[in-house]
C-alpha cells in the first residue's frame, strides 16, 4: 500500500512519458485566445491530476486504517536491496509521517490543478511535478536512511528545472542557488547519517536498527550540528535561508505551494526524525542553542517580512519565521510542543500554500507583487473583492487568530515550549505579533482603498482560480476548530519521541556527575545542563497526564 | 437659483479647449461614437422606465403621504400586501431612496424660484391652512407643532420638493423613452442628435408650470399656485441639474471625508459630489450613491445593451460600474443640453462680442467641469 503511494505517481511519469507531443498550435492560440476558445484538455495534465488524485485518495484510506494507539510505524513494507550497503526498501507510516503524506497529496493536487493550462512543454512539467510527488511521499515514508536520502536528493533535480524552466526573470539564478544550497544540505545529511550507521557500528541504515547510545557525546553532537546545518538548509533556518525568498519569487505558483507546502516539511521531518529521535542526547545538549536560535529565525524572518514589498518575498519570510516555532517547540521537546511541530508544519503548509495560490492569482491579473503599487484590490465590482476575503482569512490564520489552524499550532507550541524555555518562548511570540505587522501591512495597502485606474480594468478572476484557495481555507477553519481530527493520528507517535529526551538528560547529568572531564569540551554548548537544571522540568513534561491534553 | 456660471475673459490654452470647440462646432461634451450613440441611448431607456417608477413614487408621497409623520409604506404606493412587503424587505424592487437622496440634494441647495417661493409668506399661509385642516382632532401632534411651529412647514417644504421633482422627471422619462423610440426607428444615429432630442424636450416644457396641491377631507389645498410663477425648466430643471449634476453632498463611502481638514468646502456652491464627478469605481465613494441608481436600471436594459456589456472583460460582474459610466456619458448629452439652452448668444452667431461672450461662458463651464469625470470620458472605457 505505502508503495502505491511512491510509484503511482512514476507510473503517472511513465504514461506522459508516452504521450505523443502536445498540439503547441493550439496552446499557441489559447495564449492569444479570443474570448470563447479553450483549450483542448491536456492529457497529461488529466495523467497528473488522476495519479495525485489516486495517490492522495490512498493517503487517506490509509489514514482511515491507522491505529493511532500503536508506537509502531505501520503498513511496513520491507525489501532487501543493496544489503552489503545497508540500504533496504524499508518503508512505514507513524504519526508524524502520516499528516505530511496526506498534505503531500493534496498539495500536489492542487499544484497541478493550479497550474495554467496553456504552461509550455506540459508533459515534461508534470513529469517534474509527479517526480517531485514521489520523493516527498518516499521520503516520509522511508523507514531507511539511505533510502531517505535518496528520496531527499530525489526532490532536488525537478525541482531545479521546475524554477529554471518555468520560473521568472531571474530564473537562473534562483535556480542555481537552491541547487548548490540543497546539494550542500544533502551531502551534510548523508555525512550525519554515514556517521550515525559507521560510528554506532549498526548492521544497516534502517531506522528500527540505529543506536546511538552507545556514542560519545561530543560525537553525537558533531553529528547532529551535520544534520542541523544540513536540515536548517532545506527548512530553512536563519542564516542558511538566503535561497528561500529567491526560489519562492521566481518560482511560479503551483512550485511556490509545493515548495512552502511540502518541500521545506523535509526539513523540520528530517530535523525531528533524525535529529530528536536518533541523537536524542546531543538534541538535548544542545535544546538551549536551538531554542535560542529559533528565537533568532522567527524574529529574523517577521523583521525581515515586515521590510518587503514584494508580496512573494513577504509570504516566503513568513515561512522562515514560522519555521522558527517548529525549531523552538522541538527544541522544548514536551509532548505538546512535538505536537505542536506536527500540527505547524501541517498548519504552514496549508496556510502558506493557501497565501501563495492567492498572490499568484493577484499577480496573474495585475502583473505585479508590489505593495506599494496594489491598491484597492476588494472592489467589489472591479477588484477580485473573494480572493481579497480568501487573502483576509488567510493572513489571519497566518496570524494566530482563533478558530484557525494557526492558532491551534502556536498555541500548542508555545505552550508546550513555556515551561522549558519561557524566555525564548515569549521572544518568539513576538513574532506572532509581528506577523499580525507585516500581513496587514500587505492586506491593508493591496486590497483596500481606490482601485487605481490602472487596475480598473483587470481581468475577471475565475472560479477554477479560486477553488483551490476556497478547499484549503475551508481545511484551515475546519482543523482550527476541531484540531483533534489532526492531532488524533500524531498523539502517540509525538509522545513517543519525548520520552527519549528526557532519559537522555538524565543520562548526560549522571555523566557529567561520573566523570566531568570527558565533556569538557562538550560542556561549551552545554550552557544550562545541570543535573539540578533541565532533568526535573523534562522529566515532568513527559507526564502522561500532560500528552493528553493538548 | 441658476446655474453659477460667471462669465470670464478667454483663455485659449484652457484645458478642454478641445471640448469648447467641439461644442462650438455643433458638437457636445461626449465625444461622438456609434458606439457612445449606443451606450447613452440604451441607457437613457432604461433611465427613463426607472424614472417612470421613481416620479409616480414622488407624486404618491407628496400627495399620499402629506403630513404623516411615520410613513411606513411610503415606498408601496398605496398597494400594501404581504406579497409586497416580502419583495420589499428581499430588496426585490425599485429602489426609491434614490429618488428622495436627489430630491434632499435639490432642497439642500436650493435655487430658483421654487426656493424662493417657499420661504414667502404666500406659502407660509397656505401650508398653515394645510396643517389646520390635517391637524384637525390631532391634539398631540397640534401640540408638538405649537412648541416646533416651523416642523411642520418644513416637512412641506420638502413634499414641495417631492412634487416638483417627481413633475420634472415626469417631463423627462417620457423624454429618454421617446428617444429610445426614435432610436429605433433610425432618427437618433449620433450624440448630437441625442443632444437636439433632449434639447428640443426641455425647450418644449421649459416653461410647463410645476404646482403642488393636496386634497385634506375632500377640499383641496394648494401649496405651489400656478399663480406663484414656477416653471419647468428654470425653476425645477436648472436647480437639479446643479444640485444633483454638479453639487451634491459627500456621501458616506470608501472615501471618507474630513470636514474639519477643510476636505469639504464650507461653500456648497464648490461642492463637486454631484452625478458628472461620482466615481463608479468605488460604490457609493461620493455624493448621491450611483449604486441604487445603477441596481435599477440593470433591470430595464435593453438586449443590445446588456450584450455589449456581457462581452466586456468582466462580463457581468461590474455591470453597475459599466452602467454607471454609460449613465454618465447620457448625463453629459443632458448636461450639453442645458449648456447649449442656456447660450447667453446663439453658438453660431457671427458676431466677434457675442462669441467672445460665448466663449467665456463656455470655458466658466469647463472649469466646472475640469475636475469632473468628462475628461476620462473623452476615452472609450472608465
Amino acid at each position: 500500500m505505502l508503495s502505491a503511494l511512491v510509484w503511482i505517481p512514476v507510473l503517472g511519469v511513465i504514461l506522459i512519458g508516452l504521450l505523443p507531443p502536445p498540439d503547441e498550435a493550439a496552446i499557441a492560440r489559447f495564449v492569444k485566445r479570443s474570448l470563447g476558445e479553450s483549450l483542448p484538455p491536456d492529457p497529461a495534465r488529466l495523467i497528473a491530476l488522476i495519479t495525485t488524485a489516486i495517490t492522495f485518495g490512498l493517503s487517506v484510506v490509509l489514514a482511515l486504517q491507522f491505529d493511532s494507539t500503536s508506537l509502531q510505524s505501520q503498513f511496513q513494507e520491507s525489501v532487501p536491496w543493496l544489503e552489503p550497503l545497508g540500504l533496504n526498501y524499508q518503508l512505514g507510516l507513524d504519526g508524524l509521517s502520516l499528516p505530511l503524506v496526506i498534505l503531500n497529496g493534496l498539495l500536489t493536487w492542487i499544484a497541478i490543478y493550479s497550474t495554467e493550462k496553456s504552461i509550455q512543454r506540459p508533459r515534461l512539467y508534470y513529469i517534474l511535478v509527479l517526480l517531485l510527488n514521489t520523493g516527498g511521499a518516499g521520503a516520509f515514508l522511508s523507514g531507511n536512511l539511505l533510502l531517505f536520502f535518496l528520496f531527499y536528493e530525489l526532490e532536488l533535480i525537478p525541482l531545479y528545472f521546475l524554477i529554471a524552466i518555468w520560473g521568472g526573470d531571474r530564473r537562473g539564478y534562483a535556480a542555481t542557488k537552491f541547487l548548490i544550497y540543497t546539494a550542500v544540505s544533502g551531502i551534510l545529511i548523508l555525512a550525519a547519517f554515514l556517521g550515525i550507521v559507521w560510528l554506532s557500528q549498526s548492521p544497516t541504515f534502517d531506522y528500527a536498527e540505529i543506536h546511538t547510545e552507545s556514542l560519545p557525546l561530543i560525537t553525537q553532537i558533531i553529528l547532529l550540528g551535520l544534520l542541523l546545518v544540513g536540515f536548517g538548509i532545506k527548512i530553512p533556518l536563519f542564516p542558511f535561508h538566503t535561497w528561500l525568498p529567491d526560489a519562492h519569487v521566481e518560482a511560479s505558483t503551483p512550485i511556490s505551494v509545493l515548495l512552502a507546502g511540502v518541500l521545506l516539511k523535509l526539513g523540520t521531518y528530517g530535523l525531528l526524525r533524525f535529529g530528536l529521535g536518533l541523537l536524542p542526547e546531543a538534541w538535548s545538549a544542545l535544546s538551549p542553542w536551538l531554542a535560542t536560535w529559533a528565537v533568532v529565525s522567527v524574529l529574523y524572518g517577521a523583521f525581515t517580512a515586515i521590510a518587503q514589498t514584494d508580496m512573494k518575498k513577504m509570504v516566503a519570510y513568513s515561512s522562515l519565521a514560522h519555521m522558527g516555532y517548529v525549531l523552538l517547540a522541538g527544541a522544548a521537546a514536551t509532548p505538546l510542543s512535538i505536537l505542536g511541530t506536527v500540527f505547524q508544519m501541517v498548519s504552514h503548509g496549508l496556510i502558506s500554500a493557501m497565501l501563495f495560490l492567492l498572490v499568484g492569482v493577484v499577480y496573474k491579473k495585475t502583473g505585479t507583487r508590489d505593495i506599494t503599487v496594489l491598491r484597492g484590490l476588494l472592489n467589489p465590482e472591479r477588484g477580485m473583492p473573494i480572493i481579497g476575503s480568501l487573502m483576509v482569512i488567510g493572513v489571519m490564520a497566518s496570524a494566530g487568530i482563533p478558530g484557525m489552524m494557526g492558532f491551534i499550532s502556536e498555541f500548542l507550541i508555545f505552550r508546550g515550549s513555556f515551561p522549558v524555555f519561557p524566555v525564548q518562548t515569549l521572544i518568539s511570540m513576538i513574532g506572532t505579533g509581528l506577523t499580525a505587522v507585516y500581513f496587514l501591512l500587505l492586506v491593508n495597502r493591496t486590497f483596500f482603498g481606490r482601485l487605481p485606474e490602472q487596475f480598473a480594468n483587470l481581468p475577471r478572476v475565475y472560479w477554477s482560480e479560486r477553488l483551490p484557495a476556497f478547499a484549503l481555507a475551508l481545511l484551515i477553519v475546519a482543523l482550527g476548530l476541531q484540531p483533534n481530527w489532526l492531532v488524533y493520528w500524531s498523539e502517540t507517535t509525538t509522545a513517543q519521541l519525548t520520552p527519549a529526551i528526557a532519559l537522555s538528560v538524565e543520562k548526560i547529568a549522571l555523566r557529567i556527575e561520573a566523570d566531568p572531564k570527558p565533556l569538557k569540551n562538550a560542556a561549551v554548548f552545554l550552557p544550562s545542563i545541570s543535573p539540578t537544571a533541565n532533568t526535573p522540568k523534562a522529566t515532568a513534561y513527559i507526564h502522561p497526564s500532560a500528552s493528553s491534553n493538548p | 437659483m441658476n446655474i453659477t456660471i460667471a462669465p470670464k475673459t478667454s483663455t485659449p490654452s484652457h484645458p478642454l479647449t478641445e471640448i469648447i470647440q467641439r461644442l462650438q462646432a455643433g458638437g457636445a461634451l461626449l465625444p461622438d461614437s456609434p458606439e457612445n450613440v449606443i451606450e447613452v441611448v440604451g441607457i437613457l431607456k432604461s433611465y427613463g422606465i426607472v424614472l417612470d417608477a421613481y416620479w409616480r413614487n414622488l407624486t404618491y408621497i407628496s400627495e399620499h403621504q402629506f403630513l404623516e409623520l411615520f410613513p411606513f409604506f411610503k415606498y408601496f404606493n398605496g398597494e400594501v400586501s404581504f406579497n409586497k412587503l416580502l419583495k420589499h424587505w428581499g430588496h426585490d424592487r425599485i429602489n426609491y431612496e434614490f429618488a428622495e437622496y436627489c430630491m434632499k440634494a435639490m432642497m439642500y441647495h436650493g435655487g430658483g424660484k421654487l426656493d424662493a417661493y417657499l420661504d414667502t409668506p404666500e406659502f407660509s399661509e397656505r401650508a398653515k391652512g394645510a396643517i389646520a385642516a390635517k391637524l384637525k382632532g390631532n391634539f398631540l401632534v397640534q401640540g408638538i407643532s405649537n412648541i416646533f411651529p416651523e416642523f411642520l412647514p418644513e416637512q412641506i417644504r420638502q413634499l414641495a420638493y417631492y412634487s416638483a421633482l417627481g413633475q420634472f422627471w415626469n417631463v423627462m422619462s417620457a423624454m429618454f423613452l421617446s428617444l429610445s423610440d426614435r432610436y429605433d426607428q433610425g432618427e437618433i444615429k449620433t450624440i448630437p442628435d441625442v443632444v437636439a432630442h433632449i434639447l428640443a424636450a426641455l425647450v418644449e416644457a421649459a416653461n410647463q408650470p410645476i404646482t403642488y396641491a393636496v386634497k385634506i377631507a375632500d377640499r383641496d389645498y394648494e401649496i405651489i399656485p400656478q399663480s406663484a410663477g414656477i416653471t419647468f425648466l428654470m425653476d425645477t430643471g436648472v436647480p437639479y441639474i446643479e444640485a444633483v449634476f454638479f453639487r451634491s453632498f459627500p456621501f458616506m463611502g470608501t472615501i471618507s471625508y474630513n470636514a474639519q481638514a477643510c476636505q469639504i468646502s464650507p461653500d456648497p456652491g464648490r461642492f463637486n459630489y454631484g452625478a458628472l464627478y461620482a466615481d463608479p469605481l468605488p460604490i457609493g465613494g461620493a455624493g448621491i450613491p450611483p449604486t441604487l441608481l445603477m441596481q435599477d436600471m440593470r433591470h430595464y436594459l435593453p438586449d443590445y445593451l446588456h450584450q455589449i456589456y456581457q462581452r466586456s472583460p468582466r462580463g457581468e460582474e461590474d455591470l453597475r460600474v459599466l452602467i454607471c459610466v454609460s449613465f454618465q456619458k447620457s448625463m453629459f448629452c443632458v448636461t450639453t443640453a442645458a449648456i447649449l439652452g442656456l447660450m447667453p448668444y446663439p453658438i453660431d452667431t457671427i458676431e466677434p462680442d457675442q462669441q467672445q461672450t460665448n466663449q467665456a461662458y463656455l470655458e466658466a463651464w469647463m472649469d466646472r467641469l475640469v475636475d469632473s469625470r468628462l475628461p476620462s470620458m473623452q476615452m472609450c472605457d472608465v
